[in-house]
């Protein structure tokens, strides 16, 4: 008897898992580290307050690697993730190859549709061809956009008015680095790649130079070019020695501890933390504006985060389900306030609690409307690692500025030919 | 015992020692102390010699990130691609010292060898994954136990050629005049009298192993299944290195090693006194 | 008749037990080596998966390419230097340490510790001993009054802080192999030179290092086959920077195949890799398979 009755609830147990296993759902979402990861995880643990019958596993990794498992995982259409993040100059390559999942299609078998509070220019970056046409293979997980940053204090404190242009950036990264003890004048990321490239285009497309001509061959030799790339080895003298080796936790950093005048390339979502005095030594002396111009107007720099469903999820729908919540106007929200994510919905921008906590954040409209986008190729990676790594050269002096840009300009039209 | 270095009795030999030790120790002590410190002690521009604020936060963290699950999977992947390397190892080795295969076989096959020992591991990784990832291996520990075989695989034949190559035929003929099978020869005749080879060879192919970074990252994606070095570079971020995290996941790395190496010493001084080529 | 039937039944037998090793190294090694072969001829984008034969293309690219020729010769410079620092630091020490002495044991235990940590625990601690501005190194050599020192930042620099990380780890075990050696060389050898009169550095010359060469051969063996094919340090350390300074050959057939995704270029890289490994190994290969002619 009492044997049966065990038997009995030992075959019951082993139902009732079978029926909440197959309940259960375990999105794996290969994202971002950093604040980015916060961010994700903060909206995670929201959706799973509500849904908790799925689980996730939230990878949070560096830009490089995201790109390099989400490609090779999407290539051999294993099927490991539910979600991914793709930075924006990549997008093409996966929307083209067919990796995602169709997001029109989703939309329409959910009942739901896709609204028009996200901001609309990068909303087409989203979708293929990059217009209003085209299919939606992706939505804006964050508006991010490059910013500049100086220390208002510092600046009236020697006299210095708002810098309008790149010219009055070098003074006063000059000045302050010469008469303010214990801070840089500058910092800005020097590692070789993506974040020295990063740290350069602002400049770089104000002082009027582009990747490419009309005839879409490269022209990052160009007499503005190499004037660019000279003035921003000049700015390079008032930063810290240690600059080639700087990533963004070295340049957010220093920000945060006051020994960085001005930050010329900065990210919305390391900013989190500038006004809190808890954190940050310079709360409150911190401007945050869009970058100077030059012989153009200021260029920040477009740096999106697509987030999309994988061809080969096997999770579609509830990966859906969460892509939705995920870039809802609530969870935005939550986002920006609790981790300094940037949004990519209008609303948000306007949102009061959020101007209240971010002051600075019109600036980051602004920047977003003058924005430019690096240019959409399949070989963005190995274009910006070229160049980054050239740019690098010349800041540590093996190669002068005009060496450094036509040796990227020969190697960008070498891979662009391929 | 006429001495070789007479230096031995000067005042300065302890000194040295002493001086070599420190060398030695000292980045082992600097990963236990900054393991130790709280985030802020970590990031001071003056850097502490010992924490002054204790705190067994990082360690927390790290457990609850799950790094034992990284460090079973490390021992997992080491043991079992270490012996399944042993095995088929110590049979060609046997085959390539015994038996001289035709067309100069035993000279192309050892001459390989020796090229993928010296072979960067990255050179094959595209074709392997793709392999892989055809025979569903990738994002799985057996995968990584069947690709570190390009690592320990070499290794093994190639040091265990060598133990066997200095063992006298005589034992096995006695053996096989006796009436003893092949497979028994081996098995209780040849394996005995290297056994102490087997374990030094044993040593190396877990250390490799266990050193192993290439094929784990590019063959594992989910957090469960990555191996202990894989965990370790998730702690150097773009946006910060958290030192103290990294560091106590580097002491659990570190432990089993300890544990391991008074043995080690033991068998490695022993197989290299041994001549070995 | 029976003997030929146990001759056919040695040779099976042999043939089998070696079979498992031959199937696992033609399958994981050969075939491999074969594809990326062929791939080097070609024109090959992973992602987009077009592929297109282009003769010597890529190996004309990249022989004329700075950064691989820099990679090259960075790999060569690291390898050689490392292994002679290890095998002469290791040589030296086990002379100094020869014999017995009070905790020999204890200190030759702690010793091996460095080569057993994993590569990444390694750069690990090392990334932030080197760190610039919060680095215990720095820190000591401007509180003596010296100046800081660029060890990852300065391009003339970063490559020997990656020399001196792998001969911290890897001396002790030049050393261990050394003593061993050392030890094994019968006492009376050096008390009847020392009857004979020799000075020490005749002894040393003369005696010791001709008995070792063989130890010393195979250390240099491994030592260069190891760091030859050095990876994880430069991931972890420096990630090839400052400008190509630490580029190795392994990391650009790494950023070729793996982050340009250019199958092409990563394989024509790979077989030059495997010319010159070829080359550098004629020399021991001759070593390994007459051991009784040196």
């Amino acid at each position: 008897m009492t044997k049966k009755t065990a038997l009995l609830l030992l075959s019951l147990c082993l139902v009732l898992s079978g029926v909440s296993a197959q309940k259960q759902v375990k999105l794996v979402i290969a994202g971002r580290d950093g604040d980015y990861g916060n961010a994700m995880q903060v909206a995670v643990d929201a959706y799973m307050a509500k849904n908790p019958n799925v689980k996730f596993d939230v990878l949070k990794l560096s830009g490089d690697d995201v790109y390099q498992k989400t490609v090779i995982d999407l290539k051999s259409g294993t099927g490991t993730y539910d979600l991914i993040l793709i930075d924006d100059p990549k997008v093409l390559q996966y929307q083209r190859a067919g990796w995602l999942t169709d997001l029109d299609a989703m939309f329409k078998k959910s009942g739901k549709t896709v609204d028009s509070d996200f901001i609309s220019t990068v909303m087409d970056l989203c979708r293929y061809p990059n217009n209003a046409k085209g299919k939606l293979y992706s939505l804006p997980f964050v508006g991010n956009v490059s910013l500049f940053a100086y220390r208002a204090d510092l600046f009236a404190k020697y006299g210095l008015s708002a810098p309008k242009t790149w010219d009055d950036v070098l003074v006063a990264a000059k000045t302050i680095s010469e008469k303010e003890s214990g801070v840089d004048g500058i910092s800005f990321r020097g590692v070789k790649g993506n974040p020295i490239l990063t740290a350069f285009l602002p400049i770089f497309w104000s002082f009027g130079a582009d990747f490419t001509n009309a005839s879409g061959n490269p022209t990052v030799n160009s007499p503005e070019a190499v004037k660019a790339l000279k003035f921003f080895l000049e700015l390079a003298k008032y930063g810290p020695k240690s600059t080639p080796m700087n990533n963004t936790a070295q340049v957010r950093d220093g920000l945060l501890a006051g020994t960085v005048g001005i930050a010329p390339e900065v990210w919305p979502a390391w900013l989190g933390k500038i006004d809190d005095p808890n954190e940050s030594k310079v709360a409150g002396k911190v401007k945050i504006t869009k970058h100077p111009e030059e012989v153009k107007k200021s260029s920040p720099m477009i740096g999106i985060w697509h987030i999309a469903i994988p061809a080969a999820s096997r999770n579609k729908d509830a990966a859906f389900d969460f892509l939705t919540f995920l870039t809802s106007r609530e969870t935005q929200k939550l986002m920006v306030l609790k981790a300094g994510l940037p949004p990519s919905r209008v609303s948000v921008f306007e949102d009061k609690e959020i101007l209240a906590k971010y002051p600075w954040y019109p600036a980051i409209s602004d920047a977003l409307e003058n924005g430019v986008a690096r240019p959409r190729t399949l070989y963005w990676a190995e274009i910006e690692n070229t160049m980054g790594g050239l740019i690098q050269e010349a800041l540590i002096g093996q190669k002068t500025a005009e060496q450094a840009l036509n040796e990227a300009n020969a190697k960008i039209a070498e891979i662009l030919k391929q | 015992m006429a001495s070789y270095v007479t230096t031995k009795h000067s005042p300065l030999f302890p000194i040295l020692m002493i001086v070599i030790l420190l060398i030695t120790l000292f980045p082992i002590y600097w990963i236990v102390v900054t393991s130790l410190k709280t985030p802020v002690e970590n990031i001071l521009p003056v850097p502490t010699l010992y924490p002054h604020k204790f705190t067994l936060d990082n360690y927390q963290k790290v457990l609850l990130g799950g790094s034992l699950r990284n460090l079973f999977n490390s021992i997992f992947v080491t043991a079992v691609s270490t012996l399944l390397s042993l095995a088929i190892g110590f049979l060609a080795a046997y085959a390539l010292v015994r038996h001289k295969f035709p067309l100069k076989f035993n000279v192309v096959f050892l001459v390989w060898i020796i090229i993928v020992k010296m072979l960067p591991p990255v050179v094959l990784a595209v074709p392997l994954y793709e392999m892989f990832s055809k025979m569903h291996l990738i994002n799985n520990l057996w995968g990584l136990v069947v690709v570190f075989q390009v690592y320990t695989l070499p290794y093994c034949i190639w040091m265990l050629f060598g133990f066997l190559k200095t063992l006298p035929l005589e034992y096995e003929e006695a053996a096989d005049i006796d009436g003893a099978s092949r497979l028994q020869i081996v098995r209780l005749v040849v394996f005995p009298l290297v056994q102490t080879g087997v374990v030094a060879t044993a040593i190396f192919s877990i250390i490799v192993a266990w050193d192993e970074f290439l094929f784990s990252m590019l063959f594992i994606r989910s957090p469960e299944l990555q191996t202990l070095p894989l965990a370790i570079v998730g702690y150097i971020g773009e946006f910060e290195t958290l030192w103290g995290q990294l560091m106590a996941i580097s002491v659990l790395a570190i432990i089993p090693i300890i544990i391991f190496v008074r043995f080690v010493y033991r068998e490695m001084a022993s197989a290299y006194s041994l001549g070995l080529k | 008749m029976k003997s030929i039937g146990k001759t056919r039944g040695k040779t099976l037998f042999f043939w089998s037990i070696l079979l498992p090793a031959l199937i696992v190294m033609l399958w994981l090694t050969v075939y491999p080596m074969i594809t990326v072969f062929l791939t080097s001829f070609q024109n090959y984008n992973y992602i987009s998966g077009r592929r297109r034969w282009i003769g010597l293309g890529n190996y004309r690219n990249i022989l004329t390419d700075q950064v691989f020729l820099t990679s090259f010769k960075n790999t060569i410079v690291y390898c050689f230097s490392t292994t002679f620092l290890e095998v002469f630091l290791g040589t030296a020490l086990a002379l100094v340490f020869y014999g017995n002495f009070r905790g020999k044991s204890i200190f030759t235990i702690l010793l091996i510790l460095p080569m057993m940590l994993s590569t990444m625990v390694v750069s690990s601690v090392w990334k932030t001993l080197f760190h610039y501005d919060i680095g215990l190194l720095n820190t000591i050599l401007s509180q003596i009054g010296l100046s800081r020192v660029g060890w990852l930042i300065d391009p003339k620099m970063a490559l020997w802080s990656l020399v001196l990380v792998d001969v911290w780890q890897w001396t002790p075990f030049a050393f261990i192999v050394m003593q061993a050696g050392l030890s094994s060389i019968p006492q009376e050898v050096f008390e009847a030179s020392v009857v004979d009169g020799a000075t020490y550095r005749q002894r040393l010359f003369r005696i010791t290092l001709p008995i070792l060469r063989d130890q010393i051969l195979l250390l240099c063996l491994l030592r260069t086959i190891d760091t030859f094919k050095i990876f994880s340090k430069v991931f972890a350390l420096t990630g090839g920077g400052p400008g190509n300074a630490t580029e190795t050959t392994s990391f650009f057939v790494y950023r070729e195949a793996f982050q340009y995704f250019n199958l092409g270029r990563s394989s024509a890289a790979s077989m030059i890799t495997l010319v010159a490994v070829v080359l550098m190994s004629i020399f021991y290969l001759r070593k390994m398979l007459n051991p009784r002619e040196a």
